[in-house]
């Protein structure tokens, strides 16, 4: 059974509409036109009648989660998510940055979005390889069954064998490409620190031009910031203009959070997140 | 002249700082290679430091806490081990020699166990040799 957009589309306009005639929210955060097809672009309905301007394709990646925290709080908002970025709003509620009771989660169960810079599918391979949303008020089409069950770290398997000379030489010289526009910053709904350590002065914790030293400390700590926060959406990746493998590491780095204490980042509106939380018993092996 | 590695020690307050202060006042022999940074708790590490400390040219970075359960603020170094053990996997993913960073539970009343280990992680840095990988070349 194929996807149907057009159909997905229509049910996200009269939800849309209906919860913003009703004044049940201010805004709907979700897809609206851009400059062709291929190229939808974040949108934000404040009246019905923008409602107009919705679309939902294939190319839909963007993560709306990433937009919710622009918003004061109380504002109450309606948001179309896919199954990673309900998983963020699952994170962000667990961070109190936004709260349930003001959030309308409109979930869309889907597979076989796209690339919209490659035009190439978008699989377990570098996002988290779930269909269904996991937090939602309300389904905008039928829950995804019969897809094949990847695990979304497969991937990784070449990296970890490599030896740990190879893999440095590896990531060198991928962050030697880094130009620090910081667009993985901006795509990442986890990413909201006002001021970003980079961008402090006092202390410095890392050269901000775009050299080596620098990219490595920037990219590293990222990393570190969002274990167990991270819900493998893969918008970083996406939105790189240099096309940094950013999703690899942190994958692993998920898969290692996932292994060590035994729960992923978002999948559950009870759990706490992993680094806030801890057990008297976890093993001292961890740090072997 | 043979390597004389830079290791850089973090210590927490109430455990490892006192517990290397007894050594030194028990007259316990450890390599000088040792820069002991004195910290609140182990909790108060910002990751970024041991990315830093690598940086800035330290051939080893070694964290001491209290054991589990007897820290003085009663569960920082709980959150401590995980976040550094996260910090462990980072390094070793980005490819630094998982050798290199060591996290130690080491009481007030062990000295003798901060000498042995100091020794001990020191050999094990001459044995990796300088490291080059993270450090800012000037």
């Amino acid at each position: 059974m194929a996807i149907s957009f057009k159909q997905i589309e229509e049910k996200l306009k009269t939800e849309a509409k209906r919860l913003l005639k009703a004044g049940t929210v201010s805004v709907v955060l979700a897809y609206g036109k851009g400059y062709d097809e291929n190229h939808p672009m974040p949108y934000v309905a404040k009246n019905a009648s923008d409602v107009e301007n919705i679309v939902f394709n294939e190319f839909c990646t963007y993560n709306m989660a990433r937009y919710l925290v622009r918003y004061p709080r109380g504002t109450k908002i309606a948001i179309a998510v896919k199954a990673a970025d309900s998983r963020a709003v699952i994170q962000l509620v667990h961070e109190e940055k936004v709260f349930r009771e003001d959030l309308v989660v409109m979930g869309i169960p889907v597979y076989g979005m796209k690339n919209s810079k490659t035009g190439e599918e978008i699989d377990s391979r570098t996002t988290c390889g779930l269909y269904n949303p996991v937090l939602y008020d309300m389904l905008l089409g039928e829950e995804v069954h019969g897809q094949p069950v990847v695990s979304p770290y497969d991937v990784l398997a070449p990296y970890e064998a490599m030896d740990k000379d190879e893999r440095f030489a590896f990531w060198k010289k991928e962050f030697d490409r880094c130009i620090r526009c910081y667009a993985c910053r901006k795509a990442c709904p986890m990413c909201y620190c006002d001021p970003c350590f980079i961008d402090q002065n006092k202390p410095k914790w890392g050269d901000k031009s775009p050299q080596s030293s620098g990219n490595l400390m920037y990219h590293l700590t990222r990393f570190h910031h969002l274990a167990g926060r991270c819900v493998d959406c893969g918008e970083c990746s996406r939105a790189c203009p240099v096309n940094i493998p950013l999703y690899l590491f942190h994958k692993k780095v998920a898969r290692e959070c996932q292994e060590m204490f035994g729960q992923s980042a978002g999948m559950s509106i009870q759990d706490k997140p992993v680094l806030v939380n801890f057990r008297v018993d976890d093993s001292d092996k961890i740090l072997e | 002249m043979s390597f004389e590695p830079k290791i850089l020690g973090i210590a927490c307050n109430w455990c490892t700082y006192t517990g290397a202060d007894l050594a030194g006042t028990t007259r316990l022999q450890y390599p000088q290679n040792l820069r002991v940074v004195r910290v609140m708790c182990s909790s108060r590490i910002n990751p970024s430091f041991i990315f830093r400390a690598f940086q800035l040219g330290a051939d080893g970075v070694l964290v001491g806490g209290c054991h589990p359960g007897d820290c003085h603020y009663n569960t920082g170094n709980l959150y401590a081990r995980r976040r550094l053990a996260v910090t462990k996997k980072i390094l070793e993913f980005s490819g630094m020699e998982p050798g290199r960073f060591r996290v130690e539970w080491i009481s007030a009343s062990e000295g003798n166990r901060f000498a042995e280990v100091v020794t001990e992680f020191t050999e094990q840095i001459k044995k990796l040799g300088p490291q080059t990988k993270f450090k800012i070349s000037q």
